[in-house]
């Protein structure tokens, strides 16, 4: 036992260690994703970089609040940009994450197909609804919505079947289709739309009349209490990011574009992305009153047993 | 065959003893690795909970989830009522069809040489590769799973049934004919009998791949309550602890039936006489 032991401990002082020395590198996680516009803004104009100086900056992109979690788990991610959801589940299970600051609110719509015959979330019973991913944060808003019209995911034993179907593969999915409706983040209810299908809840009917965080910042707190000084120059680029969107929407447009055109191969058409655009707000506030309502939606979908405190989770 | 000669034969009280002792060393390894566990988690605290949770937690979402009377618990109750009702389905399709299947290729030949050989490659391939397929075949449902569920449960019962009515011995086949079985008559009546003991080998088999090929399909095709999205949404809710727990009850589960089949294997053979009776 102790043969096996000793080397473990060893490792992880050697890891311990090297924490505690400034870090040469940022490592952060994003998704290309409208409402992770401040992101993909920073990083295609280099405004995370020329902050952050020497600090090299590792920029990793995923396509869900799942797989960022789990890296961010595995202490792989330093800083993050992610929907409450995650975050907050994160924070319930004792990661060290920390919220930093806000990046974008409401950009989430309920689309359907356009021959679903869907007009209303009423008529959500018996169809196919696709999400990002199960327990991210549209996962946890459909479940309310369906919560308050008096329908059930088929898993509870009520007639909806809640699907996860990665953002980018819902156009294809709704072509297919095999999904008759989905809940998803901007562009791609944008998207959907110019294909001709229906939005049926806009941001604003979502949720709380769009006064809620989609995308947030997060940061691993040991990482934060080793580096005061790279995060606070990442939040510093981060503020400078969502002032260009809100200053600039035509140019941030365009960079946005940029960045999805690398992610995902495929450009949006601009009017598409104007459309996004005027369904997202860009903040860098943190809306306490409204993560932790969040975090009772997640106790409601069942994700987690208790809402977690998250006063104490904001980095001051 | 090999069976045991009678003076070399254990007496019925020392078989008894023996299962006692098998049981008791198990009782005594489960209790070495959950100390172990423990140990790891929860004393040295090794790893951070949200990595590696310790035995308690794990419990905990294993009460919750299975008898658990909160709005939100019990959710691994009907999810592995989910998953047994599609896996039995599934099974017994892929039974009957392994059966039909067999017979025709232990009666023909040509198609023994050409399926038969096809079969044990598919066989090879794990079955969460079919399951794209799956999906863009039949769509995002349960009938993809049933699908894989089918598809690899069916292989090992055709397999199984047609080299079961090969090795039958020639002399019951002419025992059969003399006694003026037709074609038909002697497959069911003579040959079929005779080979129960290898297809039950097949169930068997059978059983574990459509188990596993069922967890497999699962995992992508969420929607339903099942064990697959039970472990899906613990990762995606970094709950690592319900994603042990289920991990946990696929195991009992998968074992249990197992060990059902085997029960029934073992006294089959006792009945065809293939292991002495004690």
């Amino acid at each position: 036992m102790t043969r096996l032991i000793r080397p473990t401990l060893l490792t992880l002082t050697l890891l311990t260690t090297a924490a505690a020395q400034d870090a040469q590198t940022v490592r952060l996680g994003f998704f290309p994703n409208l409402t992770h516009a401040p992101a993909l803004v920073g990083l295609e104009r280099g405004t995370f970089q020329k902050a952050l100086g020497k600090v090299k900056l590792d920029a990793r992109e995923f396509v869900s609040g799942t797989t960022l979690t789990e890296a961010f788990a595995a202490g792989q991610i330093d800083i993050a940009y992610v929907g409450p959801g995650p975050a907050i589940n994160a924070a319930g299970r004792g990661m060290p994450v920390q919220f930093l600051a806000g990046a974008s609110e409401a950009g989430a719509v309920l689309v359907v197909r356009k021959d679903s015959g869907i007009k209303s979330y009423r008529d959500l019973g018996g169809k196919i609804v696709a999400v990002p991913s199960l327990g991210n944060t549209q996962d946890i808003s459909l479940r309310h919505i369906l919560n308050e019209n008096g329908l059930k995911p088929r898993a509870d034993g009520g007639t909806v079947t809640i699907t996860p179907i990665a953002p980018a593969d819902v156009l294809a999915a709704f072509a297919a289709k095999r999904v008759d409706a989905t809940l998803v983040p901007e562009p791609w209810g944008a998207a959907l739309e110019a294909q001709g299908h229906k939005v049926i809840g806009s941001e604003k009917t979502v949720w709380r009349d769009g006064k809620y965080p989609t995308t947030v910042v997060i940061v691993n707190a040991k990482f934060a209490q080793a580096n005061p000084q790279i995060v606070a120059a990442f939040l510093k680029a981060h503020t400078e990011a969502v002032a260009f969107i809100n200053r600039s929407p035509a140019a941030a447009q365009t960079a946005v574009n940029n960045q999805l055109l690398k992610a995902t191969g495929t450009k949006l058409d601009p009017r598409v992305l104007q459309r996004a655009f005027a369904r997202t707000r860009f903040t860098t506030n943190l809306d306490l009153a409204a993560l932790t309502e969040y975090a009772k939606l997640n106790v409601e979908a069942g994700y987690a047993r208790s809402a977690p405190d998250l006063a104490p989770f904001i980095r001051k | 065959m090999t069976t045991l000669s009678p003076d070399i034969q254990p007496t019925r009280a020392a078989r008894g003893q023996s299962r006692w002792q098998t049981l008791v060393t198990q009782l005594v390894g489960l209790i070495v690795i959950l100390g172990a566990w423990w140990l790891v988690t929860d004393v040295l605290k090794l790893y951070p909970p949200y990595v590696f949770p310790g035995p308690k937690a794990v419990w905990t979402e294993i009460s919750y989830g299975l008898w658990g009377t909160g709005p939100q618990d019990g959710k691994l109750l009907s999810a592995i009522g989910g998953s047994l009702r599609r896996v039995l389905t599934g099974y017994v399709i892929a039974v009957l069809l392994g059966v039909v299947v067999g017979l025709l290729m232990g009666a023909w030949r040509p198609l023994r040489t050409t399926l038969g050989a096809y079969l044990t490659g598919i066989q090879s391939v794990p079955s969460i590769a079919f399951v794209p397929f799956a999906i863009l075949f039949l769509g995002l449902n349960e009938r993809a799973v049933l699908f894989v569920v089918i598809l690899e449960g069916f292989i090992p019962v055709a397999l199984a049934v047609s080299g079961a009515l090969l090795n039958v011995p020639p002399a019951l086949r002419v025992a059969g004919r003399t006694l003026g079985a037709g074609s038909l008559g002697l497959m069911l009546r003579v040959l079929l009998p005779a080979s129960v003991p290898s297809i039950l080998t097949g169930l068997r088999t059978a059983w574990s791949f459509s188990w596993r090929a069922l967890v497999g399909g699962e995992l992508l095709i969420a929607g339903a309550a099942s064990l697959g999205e039970q472990l899906e949404i613990g990762r995606n809710t970094a709950n690592v602890a319900l994603v042990l727990a289920t991990i946990i009850i696929i195991g009992v589960i998968g074992g249990l039936f197992d060990s059902l089949l085997r029960a029934a294997e073992g006294r089959v053979r006792r009945d065809y006489g293939l292991e002495v009776p004690q």
